[in-house]
């Protein structure tokens, strides 16, 4: 399964993803969590209104049907079907939850942050799920190549 | 993309000059501009003074979030700008504003833009790291106390 977050990363894990599944013969599913948790807590913190975070639920779900639909197509082109599944809530629980009802073998997501931070905050949604996957990780770096690799594939 | 990779020197300013509302979000969207991050300056800083008319961004204890999305910025970005001695940004408890965080995204960059500002969000809740920041002497400060360098 490849997490899709709407960057540029996730788009290259996606390609890495569709040469993998199709090298060893693998299912591939793409999963786009609509991070509610995050909304909530901008409302929360007084950052969003409320008709703010109805606008912007709005803008994640169209985003979720557009960047699933672009792996859908990165899959097709490639003679592989990518079965998409969107869901919502707490990005890291979602995708940890999701592992464990389909039992998934492995995780791809695109590169995390090259920038430690002394402070656990500072970290993004990717590298929450990463350390709390219950499967390996695979974590897809080289966009270029990644992108040769992708294009190079009959 | 973490909160971290958005931030570099150029786009911290320590202290900020201005001394009211409007001065402080053309300031920090100066910022941008100079650093490249910016197309149009004036239709981002329309898309700006149009959220803050819904409500002001300025939060309690001294911290104001301004952000907007739009297409006139190249990408997902952050301007941090600090007045030790504070600014009226019309904030929801009436005391000055000392810490600023404008963000602005494309439209397309919800995900990402949601994520950078809930990070934000959280570190707001910590005292400590607010003073820490508000103490900072300059960019480079800022930028250290939220990397491990």
């Amino acid at each position: 399964m490849v997490y899709i977050d709407g960057t540029e990363q996730s788009i290259t894990a996606a390609q890495y993803a569709v040469c993998l599944a199709r090298y060893l013969d693998a299912g591939l599913s793409a999963l786009y969590v609509v991070n509610t948790k995050a909304l909530e807590d901008l409302v929360r913190a007084r950052i969003f209104l409320r008709e703010e975070e109805e606008e912007y639920e709005k803008d994640l779900k169209e985003d979720a049907r557009r960047y699933l639909n672009h792996v859908k197509e990165l899959g097709q082109k490639k003679g592989l079907t990518v079965e998409v599944k969107s869901s919502m809530g707490n990005v890291r629980q979602e995708i940890v939850k999701i592992i464990k009802e389909d039992e998934i073998d492995l995780l791809v997501v695109g590169e995390i942050s090259k920038i430690r931070s002394r402070r656990d905050e500072f970290y993004d949604e990717t590298d929450r799920a990463m350390r709390s996957s219950p499967c390996s990780v695979l974590i897809v770096k080289d966009e270029d190549r990644v992108w040769e690799l992708y294009e190079s594939l009959e | 993309m973490a909160l971290v990779d958005l931030i570099s020197e150029e786009v911290v300013k320590v202290p900020l000059s201005s001394t009211d509302k409007p001065g402080v979000l053309r300031e920090l969207l100066q910022i941008l501009k100079d650093a490249g991050m910016v197309d149009d300056y004036d239709r981002v800083l329309e898309a700006i003074y149009k959220r803050e008319e819904l409500g002001s961004t300025g939060l309690e204890e001294g911290i104001a979030v301004p952000h907007a999305k739009t297409d006139a910025v190249k990408s997902l970005t952050i301007a941090i700008g600090i007045s030790p001695q504070g600014i009226d940004f019309h904030s929801l408890d009436g005391k000055p504003s000392q810490l600023f965080f404008l963000m602005l995204a494309l439209p397309n960059q919800s995900g990402p833009h949601i994520e950078a500002l809930a990070e934000i969000a959280k570190l707001s809740k910590s005292r400590a790291f607010c003073n820490a920041l508000i103490n900072a002497k300059s960019a480079k400060e800022v930028v250290a106390l939220f990397r491990e360098d």
